[in-house]
This record gives structure tokens, C-alpha cells and sequence, in this order.
């Protein structure tokens, strides 16, 4: 018995003193990578609709699970963030939405995709901004070319290319039931 | 204990890829660009010499029935560390590796080492051992990494290496690395899954072969004196 008891305090010690630096660390950390988050999605906003200012609105639509936020540029168009199941996890992708109900430009504001395929998709370098330049003049008809539409898949990462691509179609889908 | 012997036993003997064969999983997915194997190798290096430095310095106090949860809380400590840090401050590489960094928590190099030699061996040594397997896993990433972007795009250096304005080291990731050759004739099957297999075992072949020379070769000179003696 005693022994048991002198094993469960041995690891209680050892957790309790990793999760004291971690929490430190956290503390450090955290408004760091928060406010790069903050910049990241500015910046995806800003590159998928052009417009001086946007205003989240309310969009609480149960057909519509996976819509995160809609925000309006008035007068431009609305920007639709989501968030959905890639390959690996989980993409959250800002869609810029025009008053045609056209796609303006999509950006990955964060994945977990494989490294060097559907990575690709949010990559800076040439293959991640010809990918996503495909998506702008899209309406919500918009589909892969191997399932009939005019979108092609990133090399090796057909799930991760049908995911965003139907993200697409779901976003302009949502900006339609604004009205 | 010895230095030297330590030395080459990280990065040649007993390379922990290609010759213990431990860890290789992260190998294959992550070596795409040079950029993402030299960010993934010194990250194991650092974490691996941490928990390397802390296990042996706890290697007396830890019970050896719960050694393995000690180990692993100690490194999902450190790999957590690292994680955050990457995050916050070299972003880039930290959505480049994604996965493969929480990933490290179940590496088997460091669970490896800590087991097979922290846990008995003095901190310095541990320190040096950390150091030492941490390049030889480093070099076997950079290697595959040159071999699979050149043969499979063409490029050498992609991330890390910008020479739009004149040669300049890119430590955001945001380099194109060198053009050698035409991207559309590379085999783009290197950058895939695959290809790292396929690179991996080849690299296996000529380390094996290596080593095997090397064997022979010293037991041809031991069976010489041998004779001399006689």
C-alpha cells in the first residue's frame, strides 16, 4: 500500500511541477500568439474582399453548422469565415462574398494539413496562390473538375481541395439566406 | 566517457534513423522542403537534450515502475514548450511543421534515448548524447530534404534560402529556394509520401553498406595481425 501511494505522489510531483511551467510559459506566450492570430485573420479579410471596414453581423443559421462568423463590408460584399474537417483536422477558411453572390477570394487562416500537399492549399509559394486564385468568380456552383466543375485539386490532397472547395459553396450558400 | 566516440556513434554508428531505425515516421512526412528539415531537426535537438539532461538528473529519485509515464510527461512538457514558443515567435514553421511538432511527444528517439541511456547515465553524458543524436536525426532530415526537393521540384534550399535580391537566408519561410531545374520535370512522386519512403529506404541501403564495409574491413585486419602473430 505504501508503495502505491509513494508512486502516485512521485508522478503527482512530477505533473504538477511541468504543469507550473507550462502555465508560465502559456502566460508568456499567449498574448503574443493571440495577437498574431488577430493579424492573421485582419489580413485574410483584407486579401479575400476589398473594403475599408467590415461589421460582423449575427448568423446563427442550424442549417449552416460549420459558418464560425459572417461580417459585412457595406456595399462590397461579405466575408463568411468556417470552419470544417480537412484531411488531417480541422481548416478554418475566410471566403469573401460579393453582392452577385460571387466568390472575391478565399484565404486559410488555419490548418493542419500535411506539410507539402495540402499544406499547399494556405502556402504563400506559387502552387497555394494559383490554387486559390481558381476560387475568385466562382458561384455556388463551384466544384472540382473531376466532379464536373472547373476547380483543380492540389497534387496528393484531393480531400483537402474538395473540403475547401465545398466550404466555398456552403459560405456563398449562407451570404444567400442574408438576403 | 568518450566525446568522439559519442560523436560518431550520433551521427554514423548509431544514427538514430538509419541505423537504430527509430523515429521515422516524421521523417517521411516532413522532409518536403529544407526549410521544415532543419526547423524539425533542431527542435528534436532541443527537446531531446532537455529531457535527456532532466531525466538523468531525476534518473535516481524516478521508481522504475512508472519510469515510462515519468518520461512521458516530461517530454509532452518540453515539446509543449517548444510548440508554444514556435507559435509564437517563428509562426511560419510552426504552420509548416503543424502536426509534427505535438507529434514529437511520441518520438520514438527521445523515449528511446531516455530509456536506453538517460536512466543511467550521468547528466553530462546525457547532455553530450542529446546534442549528438539530436544532428545525427538533424543531418538524415537535411539529407532527405535536399534529395526530394531537388528530384522532385528542382529546387534546393525552399524556405530557407531567397535569392530574388541577392543571396539572403529566410528564417520566416517565405524563400523560393533555388530553381536548378524546371519545376514541371520533376518526379513529383519524391514530394509525396512516398517518395520519402522510397528515399529513406534508399539512404538505409547505403548507411547498411557502409557500416558493413567498414565491419569487414576491420575484421579482414584483425584476422592479419592474427596470422602475423602466429
Amino acid at each position: 500500500m505504501n508503495k502505491i501511494l509513494k508512486l502516485a505522489l512521485v508522478l503527482l510531483a512530477v505533473s504538477a511541477i511541468v504543469a507550473g511551467v507550462l502555465g508560465v510559459i502559456n502566460e508568456l506566450t499567449y498574448p503574443v500568439i493571440d495577437a498574431q492570430k488577430q493579424a492573421k485573420t485582419a489580413e485574410a479579410f483584407a486579401s479575400v474582399l476589398k473594403a475599408d471596414r467590415f461589421d460582423e453581423i449575427e448568423f446563427d443559421n442550424p442549417d449552416f453548422p460549420t459558418v464560425l462568423t459572417v461580417h459585412k463590408a457595406e456595399g462590397v460584399g461579405y466575408v463568411v469565415t468556417s470552419k470544417f474537417s480537412g484531411a488531417q483536422g480541422n481548416i478554418t477558411l475566410a471566403v469573401g462574398v460579393d453582392n452577385d453572390y460571387k466568390c472575391t477570394g478565399i484565404s486559410v487562416i488555419e490548418h493542419s494539413e500535411t506539410s507539402g500537399l495540402g499544406a499547399n492549399a494556405a502556402s504563400t509559394g506559387e502552387v497555394g496562390v494559383n490554387f486559390r486564385k481558381q476560387f475568385v468568380g466562382q458561384d455556388e456552383s463551384i466544384a472540382l473538375s473531376n466532379a464536373g466543375g472547373s476547380i483543380d485539386a492540389l497534387t496528393g490532397a484531393t480531400i483537402t481541395s474538395r473540403a475547401i472547395t465545398e466550404a466555398v459553396a456552403t459560405s456563398i450558400q449562407a451570404v444567400k439566406t442574408l438576403g | 566517457m568518450d566525446r568522439k566516440k559519442q560523436f560518431t556513434e550520433g551521427l554514423i554508428t548509431n544514427n538514430p534513423v538509419l541505423v537504430q531505425q527509430i523515429g521515422m515516421c516524421a521523417t517521411m512526412a516532413i522532409t518536403t522542403t529544407l526549410f521544415n528539415g532543419v526547423g524539425m531537426g533542431l527542435s528534436v535537438l532541443i527537446i531531446l537534450t532537455c529531457c535527456n539532461v532532466v531525466i538523468s538528473a531525476i534518473r535516481h529519485i524516478i521508481p522504475g515502475e512508472i519510469r515510462l509515464a515519468i518520461f512521458v510527461v516530461v517530454i509532452a512538457g518540453f515539446v509543449t514548450i517548444v510548440d508554444l514558443l514556435l507559435q509564437a515567435f517563428v509562426p511560419a514553421l510552426s504552420e509548416a511543421l503543424g502536426v509534427f511538432i505535438p507529434l514529437i511527444v511520441v518520438n520514438c528517439i527521445i523515449i528511446g534515448r531516455a530509456e536506453a541511456f538517460c536512466q543511467k547515465m550521468p547528466v553530462k553524458d546525457s547532455f553530450f548524447d542529446g546534442i549528438f543524436q539530436g544532428l545525427g536525426y538533424t543531418c538524415v532530415l537535411i539529407v532527405m530534404c535536399v534529395v526530394r526537393e531537388f528530384l522532385g521540384s528542382g529546387r534546393f534550399g525552399g524556405g530557407l534560402i531567397d535569392i530574388s535580391n541577392g543571396f539572403r537566408f529566410t528564417l520566416d519561410g517565405t524563400g523560393a529556394g533555388i530553381q536548378i531545374f524546371p519545376e514541371s520535370y520533376g518526379a513529383s512522386i519524391l514530394s509525396l509520401p512516398f517518395g520519402g519512403f522510397l528515399t529513406l529506404g534508399f539512404l538505409i541501403a547505403a548507411m547498411q553498406y557502409a557500416l558493413k564495409k567498414a565491419e569487414d574491413k576491420k575484421a579482414k585486419k584483425a584476422e592479419k595481425e592474427k596470422e602475423a602473430e602466429k
